[in-house]
């Protein structure tokens, strides 16, 4: 599976890992990964270490998540993102959306 | 002294046989070779040479075995040791003895040749 | 060409004979020739070794006692011309006394041969030294032959390696952090060492040791050397140069051939190692207050599994600055001392313990393993490779010479690939395209950029061109999923459509320039549109446009939205030398 999730102990904190291509193709399953859990999930940790690579259609669906945790008040952390991913979220400004680390 | 034979007819007959036409040649040659070499004994006493003395004697005991003249052969080997042991005191005895075989084979062999 | 005797008559001798005694020599000569030989007779030991080098005869016949040189003599001086090749020099003799016999043997003699001549016993010992002769000459050419194979062999190598050496060359194996021994002839010990630095930065340092020797275990190490370099170079993770390079091992090697191995992903930005271990020793991480891990081996080694059942999972381990990481192949535990005892784990555990996580922990290892081994030469099949861990800022690569390697690779082409009907549905042309835009090695650096270039744009042209998609659609969770799901129906019938990109690249005194034209057979889209509602973060769409103008220095639509045209310009760290 390229997508993983993990809730933290307490289960407020969902963590979805993504595998090799972040892209169109991972769409339903990305989807699937947070859609599903409870409402009790206030944090969301998107671990993209393993992320080889990350498109445009992957920013939408990062924004869908946004939107979904709760838009200006969602708590979404982009983590171990390389550099290559980490250069398309800064041209794409989601430091202003988004905490990445 | 010995007893070997004087001729080996059965060595000469098989040295015939391989010499073909060339037998005569090969019997003269022997003849004259000895002869000159019973000269060299001679001279060597005279000049006190064991050591030459000892190697003619050596080759004559060769070639003399060949020729298929086993007794002579023994002479010279007695001649070769005595030049080898400097005896050359002794030695004019077994030259004599030497020249004397040498004659009796001489004989035979020409009539083995005619 | 000389015609041998042997061939002629393999009993036909050509036989040397030197007898002072006329007619001792008369009856020699005329028996051989008699038996079918040549003949050559000299009448004293001077005259035969003077005609010895002309006549090459194959046997020597001497009388001991001759005038001027006698038999002895001649027989030293005979052996000693024939050098290597086997001449049996045979003594005539009346001599009948032991001692002298023994003297001629010591002169070198090989047999005698008493008087009177019997023909019988001639034949007998011409033939047998015919033999040993003929059994001699066939070991020496055998032997010639093994030799001259052998020098071959070592050429051949010397040559193979440098062809090897341009392809599985050692990457970035100078860089600081990394110290490493090799064996200079690893390549044919099955040995191998490769790092590459990866794009997003960090490295991937191969290291593995093939079953078996020589030329076997080296061919191997083409195809990984491939992979390793060419995958990492163009940002794939371990996980997947793994998966390859298992895929390919599998594929070429015969059963019984593998590859132990060991892949190690250093990542200085997040101080983490992911470290796969199949069949290797235990690597050991040594922390920087001098604390061990083991890392031992979980996997089979490469070119083993189907790929349906391999496992390419690497383990994560986070690290500090000075943190150091050791491995090495089995040469090094292997190695043997005079009693054949092998060096073995727990000296190597004694030596680390001794050497702590200094910088010269492969030369204490290293040290300690040839002061085991003493004086006896080792397979040097040893392979060792260690990685310190270092600040971000302070991973300084080897320096990339571009200026030099940028016109080496082509820097002038152009080529069109066009994608059409079914295929549309079913094969991605992106990691083709990439792969020729990564022949330029100026682009190598880039080819993040460049994927995201080319796969926007094909993207665009499928969806909004080929397929009608429209963004519209991606105004919810919902109108995603429908748009992607309208994505997959649509493409199982598209009929009468292209995808066509032109790519080109030329020189520029920069650096370079990559004009990459993609049109499709769509109506266009509406371009403009997609690029003002990027500014909005209600939308989920547009951010591709975006994305393209940001990494292209120009883009431009044309023919309503249905060709789309980026200009990449590259430059040089220092100006392209004339």
């Amino acid at each position: 599976m390229p997508i993983r999730t993990h809730r933290s102990d307490d289960g407020q904190t969902l963590t979805i890992q993504i595998e090799g291509r972040f892209d169109f193709s991972t769409h339903q399953a990305f989807r699937n990964a947070y859609e599903h859990e409870d409402r009790e999930v206030s944090n969301f940790v998107v671990d993209l270490s393993q992320t080889t690579y990350l498109d445009s259609s992957a920013l939408g669906m990062l924004l869908l998540l946004r939107d979904f945790a709760g838009g200006d008040r969602a708590r979404i952390q982009l983590k171990h993102c390389n550099n290559d991913v980490r250069r398309i979220l800064t041209i794409s400004n989601f430091e202003q959306l988004f905490s990445i680390q | 002294m010995n007893d070997k034979p004087h001729l080996d007819e059965e060595a000469l007959t098989e040295l015939q046989d391989v010499m073909e036409e060339e037998f005569a040649v090969l019997i003269n040659t022997y003849l004259k070779d000895s002869s000159d070499r019973i000269t060299y004994l001679r001279n060597a006493i005279g000049s006190a040479d064991a050591d030459a003395f000892a190697k003619t004697a050596h080759s004559f005991k060769g070639s003399s075995i060949n020729i298929g003249a086993p007794k002579l052969g023994d002479l010279c080997l007695e001649a070769e040791n005595a030049g080898k042991a400097n005896r050359l005191g002794d030695a004019a005895k077994v030259v004599d003895q030497i020249e004397t075989e040498f004659l009796r084979i001489q004989k035979t062999l020409k009539e083995f040749l005619s | 060409m000389k015609v041998s005797a042997d061939h002629v008559d393999a009993s036909a001798l050509r036989i040397l004979i030197a007898d002072d005694s006329d007619s001792d020599r008369l009856i020699l000569k005329t028996l051989l020739k008699r038996l079918g030989h040549e003949v050559r007779a000299a009448s004293d030991g001077r005259e035969a070794v003077t005609v010895f080098p002309d006549y090459q005869p194959d046997i020597v016949l001497l009388d001991v006692l001759m005038p001027v040189m006698d038999g002895i003599d001649a027989a030293r001086r005979i052996k000693e011309m024939a050098g290597e090749e086997l001449v049996p020099v045979i003594f005539l003799t009346s001599l009948t006394d032991a001692d002298a016999l023994a003297h001629c043997l010591d002169a070198g003699g090989d047999d005698f041969l008493t008087k009177p001549y019997n023909k019988v016993i001639i034949q007998a010992k011409l033939g047998a030294f015919n033999r040993m002769r003929q059994m001699h000459r066939t070991l020496s050419r055998q032997r010639d032959l093994i030799q001259d194979r052998n020098r071959q062999l070592l050429e051949e190598q010397q040559l193979a390696k440098r062809v090897f050496d341009n392809i599985a060359h050692t990457g970035c194996l100078d860089a600081d952090n990394i110290r490493y021994h090799i064996s200079p002839l690893s390549i044919f010990n099955g040995d191998i060492l490769f790092a590459c630095p990866r794009p997003a930065g960090g490295m991937h340092i191969l290291v593995g040791d093939f079953t078996g020797h020589g030329l076997p275990a080296a061919i191997g190490a083409l195809p990984i050397a491939e992979i390793f370099y060419g995958m990492t170079t163009m940002g794939f993770s371990g996980s997947d140069l793994l998966r390859e390079i298992n895929d390919k091992l599998v594929r070429i090697l015969p059963t019984g051939m593998f590859c132990c191995a060991a892949l190690i992903q250093a990542d200085f930005h997040l101080n983490q190692l992911r470290i796969w271990n199949g069949g290797l020793p235990d690597g050991v991480l040594i922390r920087r207050d001098g604390t061990k891990e083991f890392l031992e081996s979980k996997y089979l080694p490469l070119g083993v599994l189907s790929s349906g059942r391999f496992d390419a999972s690497m383990e994560v381990f986070h690290t500090s600055a000075g943190d150091m990481l050791l491995m090495m192949t089995d040469g090094v535990l292997e190695a043997e001392n005079q009693n054949s005892e092998q060096y073995g784990g727990a000296r190597l555990k004694q030596a680390l313990d001794n050497a702590s996580a200094s910088e010269q922990l492969i030369d204490a290892v290293l040290t300690d393993v040839v002061a085991f081994c003493g004086h006896r030469k080792g397979r040097d099949d040893l392979t060792l490779v260690s990685l310190k861990m270092v600040v971000d800022a302070e991973f300084r690569q080897p320096a990339e010479q571009l200026p030099q390697s940028v016109l080496k690779g082509p820097t002038d082409w152009h080529c069109v690939y066009e994608v059409r009907d079914e295929t549309l549905g079913k094969f991605s042309p992106l990691p083709l395209l990439l792969h020729i835009c990564m022949e330029v090695p100026g682009l190598r650096r880039k080819s993040a950029d460049i994927y995201t270039l080319l796969s926007e744009l094909y993207n665009n042209a499928l969806e909004h061109g080929v397929l009608k998609l429209s963004s519209d659609l991606k105004t919810s969770s919902d109108g995603f999923s429908y748009y992607y799901s309208e994505r997959e129906r649509r493409l199982g019938n598209v009929d009468g459509h292209f995808i066509r990109f032109s790519l080109a690249h030329r020189k520029t005194d920069a650096g370079g320039q990559l004009r990459i034209i993609c049109e499709d057979s769509g109506d266009g889209f509406d371009h403009t549109t997609e690029l003002e509602s990027q500014a909005t973060e209600a939308h989920y769409s547009g951010r591709g446009l975006m994305l393209m103008q940001k990494l292209g220095n120009s883009l431009r639509y044309s023919e309503y939205g249905s060709c789309a045209e980026i200009v990449y310009d590259w430059e040089l760290a220092e100006p392209v030398p004339e």
